[in-house]
């Protein structure tokens, strides 16, 4: 049977369906189930006893982005999301694994990554940093550690987001080390896959190999990583999302930034505002850039849309996921603006990916990319 | 039951894909907004006029009860299948048709949500005016079912007022248009009027013709905190009587203040009775003339403090208490009725002061929220269902509310309709004569009586 955390939620929920207006899911798939009411009534009635945990309950779990919408929507205080972790957990247990995520899910207990790569060939992007010698940043000893995270680490598409965050630290100084082949996934994949039990040799080896750095900071360019460490990873370390620390570099005066006369607009990804509160953070970086000019989209910070690449929607249901982004593309260019900036290698994956099958004329930028373009010194 | 071979041929009007009997399916469409739930035995999602018809002279030759269901936020069991059969689902009719800018109304098929009608007109600078609370998600099909109501109303009226025609599926399969787009129509009885408000009892709406106006191009926003209930029900008789028509004017009272203030939200004096929200909206010249004669109103009477926004920012801010009320309240015990009767407004404090009497008289945890300007009240009782003993006591406050309400004049219902939720008040309001004749229309239009069996008739 279900635990009371999530009991809770169910007497708190009063099936008034606001949170309809606001799940980005719910808004392509149209019924009732697939709506955060819909689900969190789901869970209820089993909890009740009067459905059972069916394939097709896995299926209608699966069809959520965990981007949390519902959970700031919803006026009674009922957190979907955490209802739809459980559900999900429940699911796995009774009914095995969606057959979607199988995958992902044996390709981190075999190799400690998402996508079946031999995991001592995660720090392959630094080959592109010609002035150091390889494996320069997997130090023994560093001030500040910088976890990669799997998806920045091994596709092509968003390895640039890594070198850039060296190339930056590295103009200001900062002593960082990467982890390399020890960096192991944070462990979330197996959380939204419904086994968050299974995660905790992942925690454990984490913990201990940035602790052997010495470091006292983390940080991470991947906000899905980010918000797991902060849930799950009891530690003393300072985190901070590369945004966080980007902008103390900034205070701080250690970025300088030349003219740049570009539009752009910031699409915030859910799991590090709505999901981490952070959402000053990219602004004032971006602010800090003379000359550019900041469109908002009509949905920001707390409202911003996913864009279809969370909660493992991309693995269970691709045609979702792209329509989600294709509505997301759709809000970007009503901005007007040819450039769109995030903080997420999955959103620029995710929104990047449909604009070129669209043809579009617009720029998907991770925050680190336009700092490093921006930055005095650089033509 | 409804049979196999009946579960095909339903499949074959409507395709595989839009006819749903899983239990998963029939689990998530057997509640709405309201407290009761009902399995159907099955769910069908059409996608055109056609398609219902053929499902109406089907369910009339089963006896297959059929109950029209928007995006299920009503408050009053409206759509749910109190006796079985199917529910159907508007998600496939949700085009906007039309934005007719020269005839300054709207064309849309019934499952169009409220706000997206309000987003479309808005960018040819047009208003539609009725904005239920539930605006961002309910769909005028059900707006218009319920004649939706909202703050707005004070000036604006509700539903009905914007309602100028209708294509109607009738139960009984037939197709029928009322109205048009003329603003003026006195031909025949006014059908698009009796099918507003009828909550899905008379026909299936699949498209709505809708009044628009021009956006006012601008709007001033105050609130008002007063240390006596009475200081604020005088306040809003001033503004009525002095021939200004706010455009909202909304009150809270000190139960809900005081919620508010423990549930994190904004702080209030410790001496706040009251807090009315007004808003006029206009010319600028008359909306700043307005907006400054408004708070002297309120200093006159006794208000503690005036707020008055110069900016968006600072109106959004002021919206927040109001805005919030519902979820504060909601958050405090597991579940929270809303009741809705209505008054005519100078009565305001009479039904106010009786309803605080209420609360005292059956130990009974009573806030009111109220859309002032127009009496229409929002009591909300934090209760929990689960203890039939305070149930029984929530049964005897409200049936005293309501003798009270319409000895004072009033309704039952301002904007939430009867539904299976009032149903047992009917007789209240209405003489037989009156509900011999309902009954007759709901004949005439459902002679098989299989659309929303179960409602209030």
């Amino acid at each position: 049977m279900i635990p009371n955390d999530i009991a809770h939620e169910f007497d708190q929920c009063i099936k008034c369906g606001l949170c309809q207006a606001t799940c980005p899911v719910c808004k392509e798939l149209l019924l009732e189930k697939y709506t955060p009411r819909g689900k969190v009534q789901l869970a209820r009635y089993y909890l009740h006893g009067d459905l059972q945990l069916s394939d097709h309950m896995r299926d209608v779990y699966a069809k959520c982005l965990l981007c949390g919408a519902c959970t700031v929507t919803c006026p009674s205080g009922v957190d979907p999301r955490k209802v739809f972790l459980r559900m999900r957990e429940k699911i796995t247990e009774r009914r095995g694994l969606h057959p979607a995520i199988e995958n992902a899910v044996s390709s981190v207990s075999a190799h400690r990554n998402i996508s079946n790569e031999d995991n001592l060939e995660r720090a392959e992007w630094t080959e592109a940093l010609k002035d150091v010698p390889a494996r320069f940043y997997e130090k023994d000893r560093a001030e500040v550690a910088y976890f990669v995270g799997c998806v920045a680490s091994f596709f092509p598409m968003v390895q640039n987001i890594p070198q850039n965050v060296i190339r930056i630290m590295d103009r200001a100084k900062v002593d960082v080390a990467i982890l390399g082949g020890e960096e192991w996934c944070c462990g979330f994949p197996l959380i939204g896959a419904g086994i968050p039990e299974k995660i905790g040799e992942l925690v454990e080896h984490n913990l201990e190999k940035v602790k052997a750095l010495g470091a006292k900071e983390l940080v991470f360019s991947c906000p899905t990583c980010y918000c797991t460490w902060k849930e799950y990873y009891k530690t003393d370390l300072k985190l901070y999302h590369t945004t966080e620390f980007l902008e103390k570099m900034v205070a701080r005066g250690d970025l300088r930034f030349k003219e740049t006369g570009v539009t752009v607009t910031y699409h915030d990804p859910c799991d590090l505002g709505r999901n981490s509160g952070v959402f000053d953070a990219p602004r004032r970086i971006l602010k800090a850039i003379p000359g550019l000019k900041l469109v908002e989209l009509e949905n920001s910070r707390t409202k911003s849309v996913c864009c279809g690449g969370g909660g493992n929607v991309e693995m269970a249901d691709p045609n979702l996921s792209a329509a989600v982004a294709q509505k997301k593309l759709e809000e970007i260019q009503l901005t007007g603006a040819k450039m769109v900036v995030t903080s997420c290698q999955q959103c620029v994956r995710t929104i990047k990916g449909r604009a070129r099958k669209q043809r579009l004329d617009l720029e998907v930028l991770d925050i680190t990319e336009l700092v490093l373009r921006a930055m005095k010194g650089n033509s | 039951m409804i049979s196999e071979s009946v579960r095909e041929e339903l499949r074959m009007i409507v395709g595989e894909a839009w006819f749903l009997d899983s239990p998963e399916d029939l689990a998530t469409y057997s509640y709405d907004g309201f407290l009761p739930e009902f399995k159907p035995d099955g769910v069908i999602v059409p996608a055109t006029a056609e398609e219902i018809s053929q499902v109406m002279r089907l369910a009339n030759r089963e006896k297959i009860p059929i109950t029209p269901r928007g995006a299920g936020t009503n408050i009053c069991g409206g759509s749910v299948a109190k006796e079985g059969g199917l529910i159907m689902a508007f998600h496939r009719m949700n085009k906007i048709l039309e934005v007719d800018a020269e005839n300054r109304c709207a064309v849309v098929q019934p499952g169009v949500v409220n706000a997206d009608l309000q987003k479309a007109a808005s960018k040819q600078g047009l208003l539609y005016p009725p904005d239920p609370a539930s605006m961002f998600v309910s769909t005028i099909g059900g707006n218009v079912a319920l004649n939706a109501g909202g703050p707005r109303g004070v000036k604006y009226g509700t539903t009905r007022d914007y309602l100028l025609g209708l294509e109607v599926v009738l139960p009984t399969g037939e197709v029928i248009r009322t109205g048009g787009k003329t603003l003026k129509n006195v031909t025949g009885y006014d059908l698009t009027r009796l099918l507003c408000g009828s909550e899905g009892t008379l026909g299936i709406i699949t498209e709505i013709t809708l009044r628009l106006v021009p956006m006012p191009p601008a709007k001033a926003t105050l609130q008002a905190m007063f240390s006596n209930l009475d200081d604020a029900a005088r306040t809003v008789s001033a503004i009525i009587g002095s021939g200004i028509v706010p455009t909202t004017l909304e009150l809270i009272d000190k139960v809900i203040l005081d919620v508010i203030g423990s549930y994190g939200g904004a702080h209030f004096r410790k001496d706040a009775q009251a807090l009315l929200l007004i808003e006029v909206d206009g010319e600028p010249s008359l909306v700043q003339a307005q907006g400054e004669r408004i708070e002297t109103f309120c200093k006159e009477r006794g208000a503690t403090e005036v707020e008055r926004a110069s900016t968006a920012e600072e109106a959004d801010k002021l919206w927040q208490a109001r805005r919030s009320a519902f979820g504060a309240v909601a958050g405090l015990r597991p579940n929270c009725i809303v009741e809705d009767a209505t008054v005519p407004v100078k009565r305001l404090p009479e039904i106010i002061r009786k309803i605080v009497e209420l609360a005292e008289k059956y130990r009974l945890k009573i806030g009111v929220l109220a859309h002032a300007g127009d009496g229409n009240l929002h009591p909300l009782i934090m209760t929990d269902l689960r203890d039939k003993e305070e149930m029984g006591r929530i049964d005897k406050a409200l049936e005293e509310m309501y003798e009270a309400a319409i000895a004072m004049g009033g309704t039952l219902s301002g904007e939430h309709g009867i539904g299976i939720a009032k149903k047992r008040f009917l007789g209240m309001e209405f003489d037989q004569k009156a509900l011999e004749i309902m009954r007759g229309i709901k004949k005439v239009f459902d002679p098989n009586n299989v659309l929303n069996p179960g409602s209030f008739l």
